[in-house]
């Protein structure tokens, strides 16, 4: 019989988790203690890759950060796309800012540094997914350069696709799909990107979206995304 | 002029959304377009919902949350889960707490406050891989019942699935993998969960992993009961 005070078997700190190696500082660390080195041998093999995934999945995961002024189409060319995946049989999900809002960040304000913490979170989840083999598409707005290049930096080369809604002001005013340029103009709602409230274009995003003198369906937009994941080898393993 | 205009209930991923990504600045968030619904015009379909991707894997997302001391196997079970899912053409992913630590909950101490919050986020987003169709395995302490309640408390009926790790604190400690419990012994580490921190265990876990009698089952064995039982409750189809 077995006895289990000396253990059967033993788990190194090795243990690789979706296939990274985990370190024995944190989860099991509880406390406040020093990071040092376990001894023990790795005894099973490790557990499963994203490569793995990708295999299952027949795609790569990566991240298409969708970024544009209140009312630019993000959510709307969100959906197109995903909707185009999906009939491609590509698995997706979308991070949209209220989805995430009203759950993890529904702590958060609006005020600066938490609007920065908004963008960080959504960055590190997307990032899971895209280790998981999904393509997410991130939803918001993100109107700091800064902020939106730290998102990029946490994610292999790649697999941050930044797609730049650009669309005039007066076009997404005219819209004012939720009504808040209106609120905004007339002073209540303060620091509105775009109002009072900067949008930092960005300086090399993958793909831009532009309106010429009609502005394309959205399920075009979502096929100039789709040209460049199929060229770029993200929809297919 | 426009070819096309957006209703403030456009669905992503099948949900509805509010007016608060885009209510940047400081504003009410019971400010919603739903009296100008009649401006605008959803001229789209809803966009892929959560049924439309479980029928893309052939499964149903949900949230396996394995709690138990450190040293328990809860990252060993993990593994083995993930491994034995995959194999059946299953997508997985495990949230551990290592991970999440070194990435979003990067901000977070080891204070009571950042404990909870580490515990919350991860429910949240574990919440977020499930409702997009993924066995989700959230491999984490989580000593404190109310914080494993309340992640329990945000996901639909069912789709919340603990797992005990029920190894007497002799057991973790003799295997200590990470030499943790000689560092908490030694006092070198305050607050350690089982030694000078409480671990509060679940009352009505779904799956208890228990030794038998004196002898451990394998990774394999336990993470054969974990998916006896999700097969059962249909997470392993569409």
């Amino acid at each position: 019989m077995k006895d289990c005070r000396t253990p059967s078997y033993t788990v190194d700190a090795d243990v690789k988790v979706n296939g990274h190696a985990f370190t024995n500082n944190s989860d099991d660390s509880n406390g406040s203690i020093l990071h040092g080195s376990s001894t023990n041998i790795v005894w099973h093999k490790s557990s499963v890759e994203k490569i793995d995934r990708q295999e299952l999945l027949q795609q790569k995961g990566c991240v298409i950060w969708i970024t544009g002024l209140s009312g630019s189409g993000k959510s709307t060319v969100a959906c197109a796309l995903t909707r185009a995946l999906h009939a491609r049989g590509k698995m997706t999900y979308i991070l949209d800012g209220d989805n995430v809002r009203h759950g993890l960040n529904r702590d958060l304000t609006f005020k600066a540094e938490d609007r920065a913490e908004n963008i960080r979170r959504i960055g590190e989840i997307a990032k899971l997914f895209a280790d998981a083999g999904v393509i997410c598409i991130a939803s918001v707005i993100s109107p700091y350069r800064k902020d939106r290049d730290t998102c990029r930096s946490i994610l292999p080369d790649g697999d941050f696709v930044e797609v730049f809604m650009d669309i005039p002001l007066c076009t997404c005013e005219a819209r004012d799909p939720k009504g808040l340029y209106k609120l905004a103009r007339a002073g209540k709602i303060k620091g509105f990107t775009g109002i009072d409230d900067p949008y930092e274009a960005p300086l090399n995003p993958e793909i831009v979206l532009q309106q010429g003198e009609v502005c394309p369906p959205p399920e075009a937009m979502a096929e100039k995304v789709i040209s460049y994941l199929e060229a770029k080898g993200y929809l297919h393993a | 002029m426009f070819s096309l205009k957006t209703s403030g209930e456009v669905n992503s991923n099948g949900g509805g959304i509010s007016s608060s990504d885009e209510s940047n600045g400081s504003i009410c968030h019971e400010i919603s377009t739903k009296g100008r619904r009649s401006m605008n015009i959803v001229w789209h379909k809803c966009s892929v919902e959560k049924i439309d991707r479980q029928e893309l894997l052939q499964q149903k997302g949900c949230v396996i949350w394995i709690t138990g001391l450190s040293g328990s196997g809860k990252s060993t079970l993990a593994c083995s889960l993930t491994r034995a899912l995959h194999s059946r053409g299953k997508l997985t992913y495990v949230l551990d707490g290592d991970n999440l630590r070194h990435g979003l909950n990067s901000d977070l101490t080891f204070k009571a406050e950042d404990r909870a919050e580490n515990i919350r986020r991860i429910g949240e987003v574990a919440k977020l891989f499930s409702d997009s169709g993924v066995i989700c395995i959230a491999s984490v302490i989580s000593p404190y019942r109310k914080d494993r309640d309340a992640c329990r408390s945000i996901l639909p009926d069912g789709d919340f699935i603990e797992v005990f790790m029920d190894m007497p604190l002799h057991v973790c400690e003799a295997r200590d993998p990470k030499g943790l419990y000689k560092l908490a012994r030694a006092g070198k580490i305050e607050g350690f969960t089982g030694v000078d921190d409480p671990y509060e265990p679940p009352l009505n876990s779904e799956i208890i992993i228990q030794m038998e009698g004196e002898v451990c089952s394998s990774p394999e064995v336990m993470a054969e009961k974990v998916i006896s039982y999700l097969d059962a409750k249909g997470y392993l189809q569409a």
